[in-house]
Order: C-alpha cells, then structure tokens, then sequence
C-alpha cells in the first residue's frame, strides 16, 4: 500500500482531472468499463484497503470520495450527459464547483523551490511544483529528477522524489 | 492481535461470530446455544438479566422486561413506530430529552441505546468466555435501510457495552459476504432478508474478490413479529368466540398470545398443521381453569400471512428497478432471516425472481458469520497484509444441507380437507437441518403448553428431529398430505453446485478454491452427527462452534472488499418546504457532497440547515434528522457571505458535516445536532454510569 505521503500528492493531482481520467477511463466508455474501472479504484483507495496503516486511511477516504463523485456521475447516463457539456466549457467537477469546498488533506507541507537550495535547481524544483499542481506527475518527475542532479546532496529533495515515484505507480496501476 | 467479533444484533436475538484460523465460526454460550434473545430484564436487585433468563421473564415481570428495541432504536418520541409501539408494548416509553424516546422501568429512565447496550455487555462476555481473552474490537449489523439516526445510536450503544465498533454493517452485505466470493467473474445477487422485525432486499455486483451493492431497499417495521401478531389476532378471535375472554385488551394476555402464536409459526414451517392448547390464559377469577386449543393448518398460516409477504416484494421490485436489474440477470438469490424458514416465503420468492433460492448457510447466524469476516478484515494489521489474507471458510456447524422448497405454486383455499391427527407423531417431513431450528416440542395436543416459568427455548432441537432427514423417498406421506399446497413434491437446494473436490478435475477444483466454505475433505458424504452444539444437558465447556476437522486450506485469495452504499438520499431543507438532494440513494459510502449556503438577513452569523433522509421532494414527507447549526459567520450584508458545508456520509453510513466560509476562510463551524441523540459527551457519561450500576447476572458455566 502506498504511504501517507504518496497519496497525498496523488490526491492533489485529481483536482484537475476529468471523472474520466480519475477513473481511467477513455470518455466513450461503456457503462459495463465504467464499473469495471470503480471496482479497480476501490481495490487501490478503498479505506478498508488501508486498515492496516491507519494514518493513510483519511486521504485514501478522500481520493475514494473523488472516486465516487466520478463513478456516481459516469453511472448515470442524464448526469454523464450534463457532465460531458459541461466537461466541453472546461469545467472538470460536476458539481456547481464552489471555491475550496473540500478541504484537502495536508500534502508535504514545503513546495519543492523551498526544498531546493541551488539556483538550477530551484529552477526545476518550481517548474516540477507547477506540474505536480496540475496533475502532471510524469512531466514533474523529469523536472525533480533534473532538481536532483543538480543537488546531489539534498536528501530532502531525494525523498520528494521517492514519493513521486510512488505516485507515479498508483496512477500507473 | 485480539481477535475482532461480529455481531448481528437482531431484534429477537443477537448472535455473536469469530474468524479464527480462517474459519467463521458462530460462538455458543456454556450451555451450547448460540441466539441470544435480545431481551433485557431489570432485576429488583438492580442487577440485569439478559437473553434466556430475561425471556422468562416476559412472562411474569413484563413491566420490567425489555424487547423489541430494534424496532424504536434511533427514531424519536413523536415518530409514528414509537407511537404505534406505546400501545403495544407491556412496558413504559417515555419522552426524553431532545425528542429522544427512553424506556421507564423500577423508576429509571433509560435510553435506547442503554438498552441495547447490556445485549451487547452479555454477547462480548459470552465471547470472552469462548474465546479466552477479551473482545473489544467489533463489527455490528443493522439492517440495511437504517438511517442515519439509527445507525448512530446502535454505535452508540456499542461503545456504552465498551466496544470498539470497526463497522456499522448492514445486514444483507454481511450474508452476502458469508456466501463467499463470485464463481464466476461476473455476477449479481440479491440477499432477500426478512427478519423478526425488518425486511430488507439488497442487490450486488460481484466480481471476484469485490462485493459492490447495487441497490438496497427495505422496510424497518416489517417481519416475522408482524405474522406473529396476526396470528395472535385470529387466536383472540378464537378466544373471544370460544371464551368470551377479550384478550385484544389485556395486553398480558395477547403477549401470551404472541408467544404462543410465534411457536404455531415455527411448527408450522415443518408441519401442515398443528395445535396449540393453553389452560390459564384466563384470568383465574373467571372460574376454573379453563381449557382452550387452537389448531391452524399450514394454509391457514400462509393465507393470513400472504399480504404481509406480498408486501416485500414491492420494495424488491423498486431494488431492483434502482439496480437497473431485471430478476432475470440475478444468478443467485439469498435467503436471510428467520422468517426465510417459512416455507411459503421460499415458494413465493421463487416465483418473483425465477430462480430457486438459497439456504445453505444457517439463516439465523450467516449475518454475525459475515460481520465476523469483515471483523476480521477490519481488525487486520500490518503483520497480516492483504495479500496473505483470503475469503475465510463457513464453520460446518453453520452449513445446512437444505431446506425445502416447494414446487408447486399455492392454491391457498381455507377450506381445504381437514387433515385428523395433528397430535400424531410428527412427520419427518422436513429436511431437518443441521444447526437449524427444528420442530418444537410439547406443541402438539397430546402435550399442554408450559406457559409460565419454562423458558421459550429457540433453539432445543426435537432429539427425533434432530436426526438427518433430508428427503421424502420411503416415508409414505399420508393421504391427505396430498391435499395440501405443496405436500407432495419437494425438492433440495444444494448451492453452490458442488465441488467435488476429490475428483481431481482442476476445473473443479478452482471452483472449490473459489468458494472455498466446505472444506476439502470434509465432504457432504459423511454428514456430521447431531449438532452438538444444540445438545442441552451435560454442558460442553463454552467453546466455539466445533470446527471442522482440520482441512488443507483453500489456495489464498485477495481478502473480500466491500463497496457499501447510503441506503436513503440526504437532503437539505429548501425555501417552500422543498428537500434539496445532495447525495442520492444507493451512492457509494464514503462519499461527500458540499453546498454553498447563504446568509439571509444582514450581519447574521449563524445559519441553521434541516437535514433528512428520504426519497420525497417534500421535507416534511423525509426523516428529519436533525440541524446543522452554522456559526462564527463573519458579520456582513445578506447574500454576500457564503458558507461552503461538506455533507460527509462515513463507511458506516453515518452522517458528518464541515463547514468552511467560502469567501475569507473565517473560522465557521458546523454542528449537527441529531434529533434524539444523546451525543454530548455528559449523556454519554451519564449513560455510561448507568451501565456501570447494573452489574450483569453472570453467566451460568
């Protein structure tokens, strides 16, 4: 199971993905696939799934309550219709989203330029800040790897990659 | 790691079950029982008795003798079940703080969940004594419609027993977990449960080792207890005609009455018909004792009875419907609850799903059977990681062989042939099933009724009965059986199809390894003798269910995981007495939903939202839950502050809520004030200390 601090990132990049991307879905998928695909996120965020580390279960719940309002939009073919419209204009949540209504669970406290020291690698620590803040944990693993050959001695960094890694696994599975 | 419990914690009875050793077992008390009648009777002594003991004293102490509380747990003073019950129950409710209804007895007040409590105080101690350490760790099952107020409450009372309750189960969910994992990779199932007080329908989706319910509907004040009184009904008729003894208005006398009507029930699920002869139901200044008998057929039963059955099946069908399931998709259909004996329940629900249903798995004990797993799934720590964990066996104790089912459709006429001698020997009709409920008895004529001080055993097992008989071939049905709905045909449900595990088919073998209760080896070829853990007399030591005998174990699987859903929509109170959904029926649990909310009149700084739970567009036709006070609003023209509040429903289906002011982030809270809850920490105190002033009667070893 991954850590506390893995699912935490991982949650924060659901924040701009669509329901179909959270479930990893393409977006003609039939209903049959849209189950198929929650069934397989419960297997990897259900709660339950964490009872044996308890101090991940509360961001589990949260990336699992993501999980449902996807599926519970997808299942039902009047609100997928509403959501795809909406999806159209860029809107990603189907619900009238009102600013920071959920509030997310802690991630690592310290961005990433705060981790870095060097100028170089402040450079990429920002850049791989950004992409982690929208979603794209590949395009920040690069980034943070680079952040890391510049400052081969910053183990904080080192271990902010290491949780990267993790996350990339989750959304890999 | 202590081992965690389940519970089913039944309106008649509770039933407590452990895994141990990757076997779910059901626990049995020293004398080798394993219902534990869910009534709770104050002693003068100020002591508690509960289960048998108190049962007992139903009869003479009803004032002081609590039962049926599941059936008003959770609901308030002015609800129309609490109402209803008033007039109906031989001991005093009362109003209490906050709405909340309590029970009055030797002149203190008690709130529900206290009740519930010292049922749970006798399970956890008979489990301690099975088990040898100390149970706290627990899963309890309510039934699946249970809102939210009820949820609550019963994990209220789990933590006033001193429990650590995991999970608030429900009760179809934890059968279905009992039945095992998916034979194939794809199925559905519905769990048809109809208990002594509530009936409940839930549908999965199975796909190896993840359980999704689809859809749940049900109805909290219907089930057994409800034929029960009817049959009471035609008795006081009887009586009224015979008599002229009105026993519809002496409470006492018609509580009789109920008993004596649920064993005439239970006979008639294994007999066509029976008689039931009581002598001093009648006041004794009425005269001599005066002798009365009541005799039923199957028939009769089944006729007064069909609209109440009927009844289920509207709420299946809307299940169903919120399923998106046809009956036809179903591949397997589960039977539940005590009443699932009834024979009549299994013809009829055969004939509205199309599909024979299943019975193999004790009805009364395959809900703490399933609590048990999830216990176990629940209780796991990091020495037991999911990938060494699997779908754990079903005790043998708990397997039954069959039940019977009927072919033919009802042709139910109350003027069928009479048939004479119902006081002969009873025919071994029936399959009479392992651990299974057999006929009763000293019910039939030749034996009067022992009314007062014998306690009403339900589970002592007629020692003819007891032995296996599964089938009718060789036992010459009398005539006049034939005239009977059903007498003649019957067959046996065996389910899954069976594994042969011996035969060295690898097919086969994945089956077993897929379903893997019986255990290889322990093959249906060698029946287990009679059930010993029903046997009364010599008491064995208080011990788990026998296991079976040692078996290799099945190839691990994933551990089972359940995806549970919020069985009612919640909703806010709207402008015009409207109800706002915010999360459907059916959604998955945990889930979470949050609405802005705006204040209303300029510089108001706190906001009050009604929630309910219910299907209706109109609030007042829902359940008020209670309010969510917003407070700590920053001062401000109306309109312009806007609170963002998170409706959270929890695993356990239960209800939570988080505010956050949307524009400034300024310290809102929110607190949701449940009607009829005692949830602040000085009730729950007080309640506490209440439990500690009534020591337990201790068990009998």
């Amino acid at each position: 199971m991954a850590s506390r601090e893995a699912l935490g990132v991982f949650l924060q990049s659901l924040g701009r993905k669509t329901y179909y991307d959270i479930l990893r879905v393409p977006r003609d998928a039939p209903p049959d696939a849209i189950k198929a695909a929650f069934h397989d996120f419960s297997l990897l965020y259900h709660p339950d799934q964490y009872v044996a580390s308890p101090d991940a279960v509360d961001v589990a719940t949260e990336i699992y309550k993501r999980g449902v309002e996807a599926y519970r939009c997808l299942s039902r073919a009047p609100l997928r219709a509403r959501y795809d419209r909406g999806l159209a204009r860029g809107k990603l949540r189907f619900e009238p989203s009102k600013p920071s209504t959920v509030p997310p669970p802690p991630p690592p406290a310290r961005t990433l330029e705060t981790i870095a020291r060097s100028r170089a690698g402040k450079g990429h620590a920002i850049k791989a800040d950004r992409y982690i803040d929208t979603g794209q944990l590949e395009k920040a693993r690069l980034q943070l790897v680079s952040a890391c050959q510049c400052e081969p001695d910053n183990e904080e960094l080192a271990e902010r990659l290491r949780i990267l890694y993790e996350a990339l696994a989750l959304e890999s599975l | 790691m202590a081992l965690a419990v389940g519970i089913d914690l039944g309106t008649t009875n509770t039933v407590v079950a452990v895994v141990k050793d990757g076997v779910a077992q059901t626990i049995t008390d020293a004398q080798g029982h394993k219902l534990v009648p869910s009534v709770v009777a104050f002693h003068p002594s100020g002591s508690v008795l509960v289960g048998r003991g108190a049962l007992e004293r139903r009869l003479n102490d009803a004032p002081n003798t609590i039962y049926s509380v599941k059936r008003l747990i959770g609901r308030t003073w002015d609800s129309p079940e609490v109402q209803d019950a008033r007039g109906k129950l031989p001991f005093e409710l009362a109003e209490g703080p906050n709405g909340a209804t309590q029970v009055r007895t030797r002149g203190n007040a008690y709130s529900l969940p206290e009740i519930s409590a010292f049922v749970l105080r006798q399970v956890k101690a008979i489990a301690e004594a099975a088990l040898g350490e100390p149970v706290v760790r627990s899963v309890i099952t309510v039934p699946a419609n249970f809102n939210d107020l009820q949820r609550a409450t019963t994990k209220v009372a789990g933590r006033l027993a001193g429990l650590d309750v995991l999970r608030i189960l429900n009760e179809p969910t934890a059968a279905a977990l009992a039945y095992g994992p998916a034979t194939k990779p794809r199925e559905r199932v519905a769990v048809y449960d109809l208990g002594g007080g509530t009936f409940d329908i839930t549908i999965l989706d199975l796909s190896e080792n993840v359980f999704e319910v689809l859809a749940t509907a049900g109805d909290t004040a219907l089930g057994g207890d409800d034929i029960d009184v009817i049959v009471a009904g035609r008795m006081a008729e009887d009586l009224l005609k015979k008599h002229r003894f009105d026993a519809a208005a002496n409470p006492a006398a018609f509580g009789r009455l109920r008993i004596l009507a649920e064993e005439l029930k239970r006979t008639l699920s294994t007999r066509d018909v029976s008689t039931i002869e009581a002598d001093d139901l009648v006041p004794a200044d009425r005269g001599a004792a005066l002798k009365w008998s009541f005799r039923m057929t199957r028939a009769e039963l089944e006729w007064s009875s069909l609209a109440l059955v009927e009844r289920t099946f509207r709420v299946c069908n809307n299940a169903l419907e919120a399923a998106g399931t046809p009956p036809s998709e179903l591949e397997r259909v589960i039977l539940v609850g005590g009443a699932a004996r009834m024979p009549m329940v299994a013809r009829k629900v055969e004939q509205f799903f199309g599909k024979v249903p299943i019975v193999r798995i004790n009805p009364d004990e395959v809900v703490a059977l399933g609590a048990a797993i999830q216990a176990s799934l629940l209780g796991r720590d990091k020495t037991q990681t999911k990938e060494t964990a699997f779908h754990p066996r079903i005790a043998e104790a708990s397997i039954i062989e069959a039940i019977p089912v009927e072919e033919a459709p009802p042709s139910i006429e109350l003027d069928l042939p009479v048939v004479e001698g119902a006081n002969a020997p009873s025919l071994p009709l029936v399959g009479a099933t392992k651990g299974a409920r057999p006929a009763m008895p000293g019910l039939v004529q030749s034996a009067g009724l022992p009314l007062v001080g014998a306690p009403v055993e339900a589970v002592k097992p007629a020692p003819a009965a007891a032995s296996k008989t599964t089938t009718l071939p060789g036992v010459p049905a009398p005539k006049a059986m034939d005239f009977l709905p059903g007498g003649a045909g019957r067959r046996l449900v065996f389910d899954p199809p069976e594994p042969d595990i011996g035969a060295g088919d690898s097919s086969l073998v994945d089956l077993a390894s897929a379903w893997p209760s019986v255990p290889p080896g322990a093959a249906r070829s060698t029946p287990p003798a009679a059930p010993a853990a029903h046997v009364e007399g010599p008491a064995p030591v208080p011990a788990l269910a026998p296991a079976p005998a040692p078996a290799p174990l099945p190839p691990p699987r994933r551990a089972p995981l359940l995806i549970d859903v919020t069985p009612h929509s919640l909703g806010v109170e709207t402008a015009g007495g409207f109800c706002d959904v915010l999360i459907e029926a059916n959604t998955p649990v945990p889930c979470d939903r949050s609405r802005a909310f705006a204040t209303a009149r300029d510089n108001q700084t706190t906001v009050t939202v009604r929630v309910s739970q219910g299907e209706s567009k109109r609030f007042a036709e829902n359940t008020c839950l209670g309010e969510v006070e917003l407070s700590g609003i920053k001062a401000a023209p109306r309109g312009t502050t806007k609170i963002a509040v998170t409706f959270e429903i929890d695993a356990d289906g239960i209800l939570h809520v988080k505010a956050r002011d949307g524009d400034t982030g300024h310290e809102t809270t929110a607190h949701l004030q449940l009607l009829g809850a005692q949830s602040e920490p000085a009730d729950l105190e007080a309640m506490r200390a209440r439990q500690d002033a009534h020591p337990l009667v201790p068990l009998p070893r």
